[in-house]
């Protein structure tokens, strides 16, 4: 760690890292990721992994499909096997009122460009013969979704980030962030003080501590969501399936194992990451219902993570109007692994830029608060 | 020819008896091999029980010296003869050379010993499958090997001290099946094996063995009350199948000599009714021995002492009641633990009373001041043995009056001179020294070659795999082959490592589970990945069914070497639940099924 840089970014998590990787891609060198624990200790390191295209915004769809491009081309970027796979995401619809929806985002999304359809619960059933499809009615598909490890990635990014040139500072606390006639000036560690004038905060669902340091006030908070894995069974299942009218998602990784999880139905706010049975029981009643074939499968291991959360479920990625050069990216509302690479580029852009250059992201400041809060729907 | 004492076999319980006879009366004894000791002649493992009984010798050297006793004594030895049948007038005959001969008895004492049980299973007649007395043969006492690859049917002692010795042998023994749910044998000998990383599956059983001409693999299954469990069933690659399932004695002699028969399945099946003196229901027959019920050679080496001195009062009036109370009465204590349970079971159903006797628990003492060196005593089950009580000369050690009593350790006592650790038949005790950073392992050692110092040797855990790396300081040579093997190594693992081996080529496996080995965990490291949490993710280290509870300690010893950060100052992950597997039917509410 040096006594000063040009760019310090706070968070050390997919997104702080990307953001850092872009930096350095775009030649900015005198920058450093500080990270309160290790590589992946936050949200990203108890994150499924599910990279989707399917959203209900064109703005998000368009964001996503660059995150994708991103993706394709992440081991060659980035130097590290992420376990890439687009083996698609299916969505399924219950109820009348899904299916229209359904029908009306893959009509939009496919006006983006994306390769998304409509499959009938015959063409699910050819596919996937060995689930439940009781009640479906129709199912939203997209073959170019897919996942990977979120947690390789976050750290192939930090090693890419220090072979370039850069600092990713783990084990280290920031304290307060010191302000000189509206500028920044410098960052107070537990390690030590570092000059620096711009200052990223992708502290995740801790972003809004850190907008305290500075009294700008981030509408973020943590929510806890819980997911488990099971021992790794014989490949079977290439997609993320999500149900939301069963509430769960469910993916298998290269090693084997199945990561599943849902939306509690009060989901814990703070900091709290414990875990409860009634997790393991509501999803074991699903999965032998939903996937029989499971029935006898083990699990493992049961975690939880935090949520990011923003008022709309939306990132909120923009520049401070208060303080110059305060820029944050955060509120990704458990959809930020995904979204990172092109989030990544994105604000890099800002920061190089002064403004985004590839992708339009407007509709993720936070002005939008002040008007009317659209929800986004699509998510788990 | 008429002798006042006839013994056929010249196994433990034969030679005991014909020590006593010898001298006393005009004795014959007869065996069909070419040399006397029977199964005593193969065996290469230290033997268990008390001092008096030949306790920490090896079984080979038990023969000799009860031959060196024997040829003292005016005893007439038939070899290479093979008894054919007990006749009327107290007659046997028995083929040497080609010929016919016939001797008569005033007392006959039947040593006949057992033969190893058979087991079906499909293709069984396939060369390559053997009893695992054939397999001692060969390779004790001919040095021939009938293969490369082993699995082992049965961990009763047999099967258990075979697989150490073709181990020790530098064979490959792929693991060891047992039916039951629990390790028949000793522990200690489990555990012997066990730490060369030789995989003992409870619940499990053979098949059938794969080959056309020869054995080239076998499939094994869970088995579940005697019935294989469908779809378990999985190949093993091996090249030679031992059945060690247990002994059958061979009763034949004793039936035609007119001693009546009983079928008690603890003894071992079939068994000739017999007193408390090993008299059958004929008053001039006697038996002593597997034959009489299968058990340790040295239960079988008192039984023929006992029955010889029955015998002698017989025939020449001699009072001998007081030796042979005293041999009686040691017989009871070495069958009073547990792991008799069955013999005494068998012997009441005989009609033998059982004398009740107690097992003390063993003394407890202060903690072990570790930074001195000490015996560190890892014998738990109560079995017939205090060879450390005799072997140590500071009255560290206790066992008492009770042979199988567990010993009690005095550490204030323990001078550290490591005696007991080369007398333990068990090889269940190690040395230890241990202070801050540093600690001194002494290791009974029984390979070769024997380690050099200085040498880099790896360190393993109880079930044989990796713990760290070790480095030899000392070797002490014991005239009885248990030599010392003293190592440096890490404290924080001075409790887990209990062997040591040369490195492999291959590098070894940290991470069962997820099969990472040392080498793909050094790699990363270099790589400058120095957090566990991130190893763990980069790695899967710990990330398996057992969520890291074998190799945790292992991957943040190793972390530590290459980092120099102490273990204690390392994070260390989270212990996530379920701490056990579980299947998602589990959770179904009742009805749900």
């Amino acid at each position: 760690m040096r006594d000063s840089y040009e760019v310090v970014i706070i968070g050390g998590g997919i997104i702080g890292s990307a953001i850092g990787f872009n930096l350095l891609k775009m030649g900015v060198k005198d920058i450093c990721v500080i990270e309160k624990s290790y590589v992946s200790s936050g949200s990203t390191g108890r994150c499924a992994g599910g990279i989707r295209q399917q959203w209900s915004s064109p703005m998000n769809v368009r964001l996503a499909m660059r995150s994708v491009e991103l993706f394709k081309n992440f081991e060659k970027d980035v130097g590290m096997d992420i376990e890439y796979k687009q083996g698609g995401y299916l969505l399924l619809a219950y109820t009348p009122e899904e299916e229209e929806d359904f029908v009306k985002n893959v009509e939009m999304q496919r006006s983006q460009g994306l390769d998304v359809e409509i499959l009938s619960k015959s063409q699910i059933k050819s596919k996937f013969g060995f689930m439940n499809l009781e009640g479906v009615r129709i199912g939203s598909w997209c073959q170019s979704d897919g996942h990977a490890n979120p947690q390789i990635a976050n750290i192939a990014y930090s090693m890419a980030i220090k072979r370039m040139g850069g600092d990713f500072i783990t084990h280290t606390k920031v304290e307060s962030i010191d302000i000189a006639n509206k500028k920044i000036v410098g960052v107070q560690t537990d390690r030590g003080y570092i000059r620096t004038n711009t200052v990223v905060n992708a502290a995740g669902f801790e972003s809004s501590k850190i907008g305290k340091m500075v009294n700008v006030d981030i509408p973020v908070y943590g929510e806890r969501h819980q997911i488990l894995v099971t021992e790794p069974v014989n490949h079977f299942l290439d997609p993320l399936v999500i149900n939301f009218n069963h509430n769960y998602y469910i993916r298998q990784t290269k090693h084997g194992s199945l990561l599943m999880g849902q939306g509690d139905a009060n989901p814990m706010p703070g900091e709290d990451l414990g875990n409860s049975i009634e997790f393991l029981e509501e999803m074991s009643q699903k999965m032998v219902r939903d996937f029989p074939l499971l029935r006898n499968v083990h699990i493992v291991r049961q975690w939880s993570g935090a949520y990011d959360m923003s008022p709309d479920a939306q990132p909120i990625i923009d520049e401070s109007k208060d303080l110059s050069k305060f820029i944050y990216a955060t509120g990704f509302s458990g959809h930020g692994f995904m979204l990172a690479p092109a989030v990544g580029e994105s604000v890099a852009e800002m920061i190089v830029h002064g403004k985004t250059i590839t992708m339009d992201i407007s509709n993720l400041r936070m002005d939008r608060f002040k008007n009317h809060i659209e929800i986004e729907k699509n998510v788990v | 020819m008429m002798y006042d004492a006839v013994i056929i076999g010249g196994g433990p319980a034969g030679m005991s008896a014909a020590t006593i006879l010898g001298d006393k009366v005009k004795t014959l004894i007869i065996d069909e091999n070419d040399r006397l000791g029977g199964q005593l002649v193969k065996q290469t493992h230290k033997f268990f029980g008390d001092h008096e009984h030949y306790a920490s010798m090896r079984g080979f050297e038990i023969a000799d010296k009860l031959l060196k006793e024997i040829q003292k004594k005016p005893v007439l030895i038939s070899l290479s003869s093979t008894v054919i049948g007990i006749y009327p007038q107290n007659t046997v005959a028995y083929v040497k050379d080609g010929q016919i001969q016939k001797v008569q008895y005033k007392k006959l004492l039947l040593a006949t010993g057992a033969m190893e049980r058979q087991l079906p299973f499909v293709n069984s007649d396939l060369p390559g499958v053997y009893g695992a007395g054939a397999i001692q043969t060969l390779m004790n006492q001919y040095g021939i090997f009938p293969g490369k690859r082993f699995l082992i049917v049965g961990s009763g002692n047999i099967g258990l001290i075979l697989a150490y010795q073709l181990a020790q042998s530098g064979v490959e023994v792929k693991m060891i099946l047992e039916a039951l749910d629990k390790v028949g044998g000793y522990e200690v000998h489990a555990n012997k094996v066990k730490r060369l990383g030789i995989p003992i599956l409870t619940g499990h059983t053979i098949v059938r063995a794969i080959g056309d001409e020869k054995v080239e693999g076998a499939v094994i299954a869970r088995v579940d009350k005697n019935n294989i469990v469908k779809g378990t069933e999985r190949e093993v690659v091996v090249d030679t199948i031992c059945v060690a399932v247990g002994l059958t004695p061979l009763i034949e002699l004793a039936e035609q000599s007119g001693a009546k028969v009983s079928y008690i399945p603890e003894l071992g099946g079939y068994v000739p009714l017999r007193d408390e003196r090993m008299r059958t229901t004929n008053k001039d027959v006697f038996v002593a021995g597997d034959l009489s019920s299968i058990e340790e050679a040295t239960t079988a080496m008192m039984e023929g002492k006992i029955a010889a001195m029955q015998m002698v009062e017989d025939l020449t009036g001699e009072n001998l009641e007081d030796k042979i109370y005293d041999d009686l009465n040691s017989l009871a204590i070495f069958r009073s633990g547990p792991k008799s349970a069955k013999i005494r079971t068998g012997l009441e159903k005989m009609g033998i009373n059982v004398p009740k006797i107690d097992l003390p628990k063993p003394q407890r003492f202060e903690r072990y001041d570790d930074s001195k060196l000490h015996a560190v005593i890892e014998c738990t089950e109560e079995i017939p043995c205090n060879s450390c009580e005799y072997a140590c000369k500071f009255d560290a050690i206790k066992v008492g009056i009770n042979i199988n009593s567990v010993p009690s350790f005095d550490p204030a006592k323990c001078t550290g001179c490591a005696l007991c650790v080369t007398s333990c038949p068990g090889l269940a005790i190690f040395m230890k020294r241990s202070e801050d950073k540093a600690a001194t392992l002494g290791i009974p050692y029984e390979f070769l070659p024997l380690p050099k110092m200085d040498d880099k040797m790896w360190g393993l855990d109880r079930e044989g795999n990796y713990v760290c790396d070790v480095k030899v300081k000392r070797v002490v040579k014991n005239p009885n082959k248990t030599n010392i093997v003293y190592v440096e190594l890490p404290s924080e693992f001075a409790d887990m490592v209990r062997h040591v081996k040369y490195p492999s080529k291959e590098s070894p496996y940290v991470c069962r589970c997820e099969e990472v080995t040392l080498d793909e965990i050094e790699k990363v490291i270099d790589l400058g990945v120095t957090d566990f949490e991130e190893l763990k993710r980069l790695t899967r280290v710990t990330m398996g069914p057992c969520n890291g509870k074998n190799c945790k300690m292992v991957v943040l010893g190793i972390l530590s070497k290459k980092t120099g950060i102490p273990i204690s100052s390392l994070s260390h992950g989270t212990s996530r639940p379920p701490t056990k597997p579980i299947e998602f039917r589990a959770f179904l509410k009742e009805g749900e099924e």
